[in-house]
C-alpha cells in the first residue's frame, strides 16, 4: 500500500527509508501518512500514526505516540511534537521529541530540540540549542500555533556560583 | 602593534574526523559543577561527537555557528561599535537570563577583528559568571599559520578536528598577550601547546587579575 506513495516522495532514497532499528531512521509501515512532494499544508497536522513529511508543512506537527519523518525534499516551518522525529529535510521551528530526536547528515535544522536523547550526524546543518536530559523522558509539550517566525532561544538556566581556581 | 591579516587558503576535500589530545577539557569539566544542569556554548558547527559527549550530561547545548556569520565571511569595516554589537548579539540569540558555564569559543577569535572581538566579548558578559570556563585553540604565536578545521569534543581527553571546505576567512593572529588583554573579563588560566603549531587555553572569569604579565608570548 505504501509503495504507491513512495513515487511522491521525491528526494528521498530508499535506503533511508528503510531502518528504524539501527540509527532510527523512518521505516513506513501500512500505517504510516504521507505528505508528499507536491503538497503543503498550512495549519495544525495531528496524526495518531507514523508520518513521512516529504512536502511543505507551516503551522504545528503534533504525533504524541508516533514517529514523524521528514524526508530530504520535506520543508517544515512548525513546531515539531512527536515519540521520535527524524530528519533528513528541512525544519524552521522547534522540535520536541518524547523518546529521540534524529538529525541526520543531509538535513538543514534551525531552532530549538528538546528531547532526552539527541543523535546528531556530521554532516548535518544545525544552528539553534538542544536541550538533553538523558535521565528523563520528556514532559513538557511546546504549545501549539501557528508559526511566524522562529521562537528565540530560551534558556531557563540558572549558573550555581562555584569559585574558579584562576590563578 | 595588531599583526597584518594572513592570507586565507581554500580547501575542497572533506577529511574525516580526527583527535586532537587535549590536556585541558578535563581540567575545566572538574572545575565547574557538572551534576547541575549545564549550559553550553558552542561558537563553531554543530558536530555529532560534541553532541554525544553533552548527551551524558544534564544539559542545554548551544550551536552558535558564528564561523558563518557574514562579519567574518565578508566583514564591513563601515560598521559602528554599535552595529557590530547588534549583530553579535543577533547571532547569538541568548535569552537575556541565560548563564553560561561552558564556552567552547575554539578558534573563533582568529577570524574577528579587534573590534568584533570586544563586541562579542561585550555581548557574552551579562551570560557570564564566575563559574564559567572556556575553551580557546590560538596560533601558538603569531608567526604560526592557523590551520583550517572544525572542532568539537570527542571525550573528555581529546577535541575532535575535521578540516573544513571552502575558504578560510582572513586570519586575525595575535599573540597569547593581545588575546588575554582583548577578552577582557576572562583571563587565561593556563595553555598547552598542542599540534600543527597550536596551543589551547583555558580561560575563566576573572576581574582582578594583572594583565601586564610580560611572561606571555
Amino acid at each position: 500500500m505504501f509503495s504507491k506513495y513512495k513515487k511522491f516522495i521525491s528526494g528521498s532514497d530508499d535506503s533511508s527509508l528503510k531502518s528504524d532499528n539501527k540509527a532510527g531512521i523512518f521505516e513506513p509501515s501500512l500505517q504510516s501518512a504521507v505528505i508528499g512532494a507536491g503538497v503543503t499544508i498550512e495549519g495544525q497536522v495531528i496524526s495518531h500514526e507514523d508520518m513521512v513529511i516529504a512536502g511543505e508543512v507551516r503551522g504545528a506537527v503534533i504525533a504524541k505516540n508516533h514517529h514523524i519523518h521528514i524526508a530530504t525534499s520535506g520543508i517544515v516551518k512548525a513546531d515539531i511534537t512527536a515519540k521520535i522525529i527524524s530528519v533528513e529535510g528541512t525544519v524552521t521551528g522547534n522540535v520536541t521529541g518524547l523518546e529521540r530526536v534524529i538529525i541526520t547528515a543531509t538535513s538543514n535544522v534551525q531552532g530549538n530540540i528538546e528531547c532526552p536523547r539527541v543523535t546528531l550526524e556530521d554532516g548535518a546543518k544545525f544552528k539553534g540549542s538542544i536541550e538533553m536530559n538523558p535521565g528523563e523522558p520528556t514532559q513538557s509539550i511546546l504549545p501549539i500555533f501557528p508559526v511566524t517566525s522562529v521562537k528565540k532561544r530560551s534558556s531557563s538556566a540558572r549558573s550555581d556560583q562555584i569559585g574558579a581556581k584562576a590563578s | 602593534m595588531p599583526q597584518p591579516p594572513i592570507q586565507p587558503k581554500t580547501t575542497s576535500l572533506q577529511q574525516a574526523p580526527k583527535l586532537l589530545p587535549s590536556a585541558l577539557l578535563a581540567e575545566l569539566l572538574e572545575r565547574i559543577d557538572t551534576d547541575k544542569r549545564l549550559v553550553v556554548l558552542d561558537m563553531g558547527h554543530a558536530m555529532a561527537s560534541t553532541v554525544r559527549f553533552f548527551g551524558e550530561y544534564r544539559c542545554q547545548l548551544n550551536f552558535i555557528d558564528l564561523y558563518a556569520e557574514q562579519f567574518i565571511l565578508t566583514p564591513d569595516p563601515e560598521l559602528t561599535h554599535s552595529q557590530r554589537v547588534a549583530a553579535m548579539r543577533e547571532a547569538l540569540n541568548l535569552a537575556p537570563s541565560a548563564k553560561i558555564d561552558i564556552c567552547l569559543f575554539w578558534d573563533i577569535f582568529n577570524y574577528l577583528d579587534d573590534a568584533h572581538t570586544k563586541a562579542l566579548i561585550e555581548v557574552l558578559e551579562p551570560h557570564i559568571s564566575t563559574a564559567t570556563g572556556a575553551l580557546v585553540i590560538n596560533p601558538r604565536d603569531s608567526r604560526h599559520y592557523l590551520p583550517f578545521y572544525r572542532y568539537g569534543i570527542a571525550d573528555q581527553d581529546n577535541f575532535m578536528q575535521v578540516e573544513s571546505t571552502g575558504t578560510q576567512p582572513t586570519i586575525f593572529a595575535r599573540s597569547q598577550r593581545d588575546l588575554n588583554n582583548l577578552v577582557d573579563y576572562f583571563a587565561i588560566d593556563r595553555g598547552r601547546l598542542i599540534s600543527e603549531g597550536r596551543a589551547e587555553y583555558l580561560l575563566f572569569e576573572n576581574r582582578n587579575i594583572d594583565k601586564t604579565d610580560r611572561s606571555m608570548i
